[in-house]
Order: structure tokens, then C-alpha cells, then sequence
């Protein structure tokens, strides 16, 4: 938790921000710079497999859905 | 000055193209764990649609056939089990040569003799205790449709539905997300989110081994629990070339939250060589909270990196850390590969433990090997193909390796088609 924090505080107040223009949003828009690059019901498969053999969850969206996984 | 303009539109045209969302993807998925436990086959359909530029439909559906095996404690009387070989589980008896695995399915693996699937029974034969595999099988039918409007100042909020029925579980979930921008340039946005989640699980045979249970579904016994997940998030573009977003998160869990399926052995004598074998018992209710970072940095114009860190903790005394890197490398404009590896360590439960002679008449016991404390590494490889503009197709192989001794293999294949 205290990683994050520290992490946090350095994205918001570090120099490294700079005003990016609607015509520069090109890279950022790329499917590799996504959430699931460019397989996104593979990363619901993943995140559902996680789901079902792990104990944690969470932190990836409030939507998703419930499994009664074995 | 009019050729600077004409490469100011050129670049917004194709960023507005690359924005547009008008595909359907289709994916089958199959996974295969070791040591004949969990096989899945999936076919899974996505559809997502644009309605002018303020709307958006998103609609998924999944069909998952399940089968397989869990481990947990069973009675090995009557040749019903696979010994399972876990250095965790204090199975002793390693010379049973019993090699049929026991078959349930439905509501807890109800047995149509009403009878308990899982041999739970008080006063049993403790040489008989084993910790090994019980079949099962299993049907799963999910489906989510979610809804994005956009405001004049072009904030969204995305509602969204999920449902999905099993053998013996139902889920129905709503969701709603609002994303405000925090800047005029939208560089900055944060979001919050909430969803509610209503589960119905079929059991059986919870108090004891011959209880009555309705000979169609299989059930004695129907739970609920309820789910509410809130998240607040904020995202910021820290440069043409890379974005970051950071999220806190807290999920509040009520009602039934114990696995039906799972078995914990409670009194083990040695004197009179006798124990229980009974349901595992979980708390009621769960309280789990965390924070996530991601980053991404496209650092060539081929190649492209995605970090992400989790920090999660609960009132079970869990807590973990998942660390995930992706990188994608454009290695033409038709080929695309990925490379990944995800790292994750968990705590164990207040109430775990994996040894047949440690629960007594403590309220809460659980054997799950979920509940343990372990760690898992994923690696994970795809190569996305684009056929033409409107085509592509996507083969992903990917291994997953606990410290459980628990792997699996998965296999994804399917395509794309923008429209």
C-alpha cells in the first residue's frame, strides 16, 4: 500500500506530465496500450481464471460478473 | 502553415479511427489442469457497437463446459477417490491403490440416492481419510451487457448488467461506472464505480451425510450471498507516449461464502482411530480492500509495455501482491506478438488448515487450498494477425504454475472482425 502511495504522489507532482494535444493521442489510442491489448476476452478469461484459483480480486473494474468456481 | 493544419487533421483522423469500437471477437479457450483436475472449454462472443458518438453497446456472452476434479477431504471408503499427492495434505497412507474417482455434479454434487457425493459422516473409519480429488462437472452460461453515454462535456457513465447460471450457483450483477474528466485537454479523468452482486447457491447436505435433498436438482439447501464492489480510480496521461492509472478499491461480501464443495476434517482420534468428515465452514461476511497502479509506455513505435501492481488485504487475514507485465512487439503492421509474465503471492486464511488432525470445534475450518498461502507465476505468449482491415485472427498459448503443485495450460484462438 505504501508503494502505491509513494508511486501516486510522484505521478501527480513529478515534472514528467506534460499536456498531451487531441492529435497526439494517436499511440495512446493503440489496442497494445490498452486494457487486454488486442485480445480483451482473453484478459476476462484471465482475470476470471484468477478469480477462480486465487483468493484476491479486485482493482481491475466494479463489473464482471459471479462464478461459482470448484 | 496549411501543410502543418493538413498533418494536425491527418493525425486526429487517425486517431479518431483507431478509436472507433465497431467489432465482433470471438475467442475459444481451452485449459487443461495437471493431475486430471479442472478442464474448461469456452467459446466465448464479444460485440461492441458505437451509436453515433455518444453511445456505446458492449455485449458478451460465454458458454463454459467444466469438468473435471477438486481436491479435498473424502472418506476413501468404497473406492471413491484419486489419492492426491500434496505434500500439504497429511495424507499418510500412501498404499492405496483405489483409482476410481468419485462423480458429482449439481447443487454441491448432490448424489441422486441422496446420500452425501462428498462422503461426509461423523464417527468414520480415520484410516479412511484422504485428501484427493472428487470429480465433477459442470455447465456455466454467462452473459454482460453494458451501456456507455457520453455528456456534452463528454464524461461517460457505463451501466451494465451480468448474469450466470450453473448447475448450482446463479449470479446477477448491476454495475455502474462514472468517468468525469478532469482537464479541458482530457488528459486527466476519475472514475468511480459500484456494483452489486446477487449469488443463489444450491447445497447440500451441509449438516450431515443423509440428509433429505430434492431428487431434480440435487438440492437440501438454498443460499445467498450478496456482493458490493466499490472502486475510485484516476487516470493521467503523462506524455503522448504513456498513461497511468491508479485505483482503490473495497469489496463487501454477505451471506454464504463457504465452497460447498469443499470438506474439512474435524476430531480426529487416534485412540478410537475415528474423525469427521464435514463441510467447511467460512465466515459470513468479507471485508476486502486494496489499491492498483498501471502504467503504460509505448517505449518504440513497436513496442509497447503494460506494469501493473495490486495490493489486496481482507478481514480472513489475507492478503496478497500481483505484479503483471505485458509487452507487445509490432513486428510488422500485420503481426503482432505478446509476451507476458504475472507474478502473485498470497497469505494464508485465519482459518486454513491443510492437516486432518488440527480442527476440533472451531466455528471456522477450511482445507481449501485456495485459502493457503502460496504463490503462482503465469507466462503468457499470443500472436495477433491482421488479415486485412476489417480481419484479424489471435492464437494465445499461456502456462500457469502455483506452488500448490496446482498448473494448468490454457490455449486461446479466435478472431476480430471491425465493422
Amino acid at each position: 500500500m505504501k508503494t502505491i502511495l509513494i508511486l501516486s504522489t510522484l505521478l501527480l507532482f513529478s515534472g514528467c506530465i506534460k499536456e498531451v494535444k487531441p492529435w497526439e493521442k494517436g499511440v495512446l489510442a493503440k489496442e497494445t496500450m490498452k486494457d487486454g491489448g488486442t485480445n480483451s476476452l482473453g484478459k476476462k478469461f484471465e482475470e476470471h481464471m484468477y478469480f477462480s484459483k486465487e483468493a484476491s480480486k479486485g482493482g481491475s473494474g466494479v463489473a464482471g460478473g459471479g462464478c461459482g468456481c470448484n | 502553415m496549411q501543410l502543418k493544419l493538413s498533418i494536425a487533421a491527418a493525425a486526429l483522423l487517425i486517431s479518431v479511427a483507431s478509436q472507433a469500437e465497431d467489432y465482433v471477437t470471438f475467442q475459444y479457450l481451452q485449459y487443461n489442469e495437471n493431475d486430471d483436475r479442472t478442464a474448461v472449454s469456452a467459446p466465448s462472443i464479444m460485440i461492441n457497437k458505437d451509436f453515433g458518438t455518444d453511445f456505446t453497446l458492449n455485449a458478451s456472452f460465454v458458454y463454459d463446459a467444466v469438468s473435471g476434479a477438486s481436491p479435498t477431504f473424502n472418506s476413501a471408503a468404497g473406492s471413491m477417490l484419486d489419492d492426491y499427492d500434496d505434500d500439504d495434505h497429511d495424507d499418510d497412507d500412501d498404499d492405496d491403490d483405489d483409482d476410481d474417482e468419485y462423480s458429482s455434479s449439481g447443487a454441491s454434487s448432490a448424489a441422486s440416492s441422496g446420500a452425501s457425493a462428498f462422503a461426509r459422516g461423523t464417527d468414520l473409519n480415520a484410516t479412511d481419510v484422504k485428501f484427493g480429488n472428487v470429480k465433477y462437472d459442470d455447465k456455466r452460461v454467462a452473459g454482460g451487457l453494458a451501456l456507455t453515454s457520453r455528456f456534452a462535456n463528454r464524461d461517460e457513465l457505463t451501466v451494465g448488467f451480468n448474469y450466470s447460471s450453473e448447475k448450482d450457483f446463479y449470479s446477477k450483477e448491476a454495475s455502474a461506472e462514472y468517468m468525469h474528466w478532469l482537464d479541458d485537454s482530457k488528459n486527466q479523468s476519475i472514475s468511480l464505480g459500484l456494483s452489486y452482486q446477487f449469488n443463489e447457491i444450491l447445497v447440500t447436505c451441509i449438516e450431515n451425510s443423509n440428509c433429505d435433498v430434492d431428487t431434480k436438482s440435487g438440492a437440501s439447501q438454498k443460499m445467498d450471498a450478496s456482493l458490493i464492489n466499490a472502486q475510485l480510480s484516476f487516470s493521467q496521461n503523462i506524455n503522448s507516449d504513456s498513461y497511468a492509472k491508479i485505483a482503490l478499491f473495497a469489496i463487501v461480501e454477505d451471506g454464504y461464502l463457504t465452497n460447498p464443495y469443499m470438506n474439512v476434517v474435524r476430531n480426529y482420534n487416534e485412540i478410537t482411530n475415528t474423525a469427521d468428515i464435514v463441510s467447511e465452514n467460512r465466515p459470513d461476511s468479507k471485508i476486502a480492500y486494496g489499491a492498483s497502479i498501471k502504467y503504460a509506455n509505448a517505449l518504440t513505435n513497436k513496442v509497447s509495455l503494460q506494469l501493473a501492481y495490486r495490493y489486496y488485504i481482507d478481514d480472513w487475514g489475507m492478503d496478497s501482491n500481483t505484479l503483471d507485465s505485458d509487452i507487445y512487439y509490432e513486428y510488422t503492421s500485420d503481426w503482432i506478438f505478446k509476451f507476458g509474465l504475472r507474478g502473485y503471492i498470497q497469505s494464508e486464511a485465519d482459518f486454513y488448515n491443510a492437516k486432518k488432525d488440527y480442527f476440533t470445534n472451531e466455528v471456522y475450518a477450511s482445507s481449501d487450498q485456495r485459502m493457503s498461502g502460496f504463490s503462482s507465476i503465469t507466462y503468457k505468449t499470443d500472436a495477433d494477425y491482421k488479415i486485412s482491415e476489417q480481419w484479424s485472427v489471435n492464437l494465445s498459448a499461456n502456462f500457469y504454475t502455483q506452488s500448490t503443485g496446482n498448473n494448468a495450460t490454457y490455449f486461446m484462438t479466435g478472431f476480430r472482425y471491425n465493422f
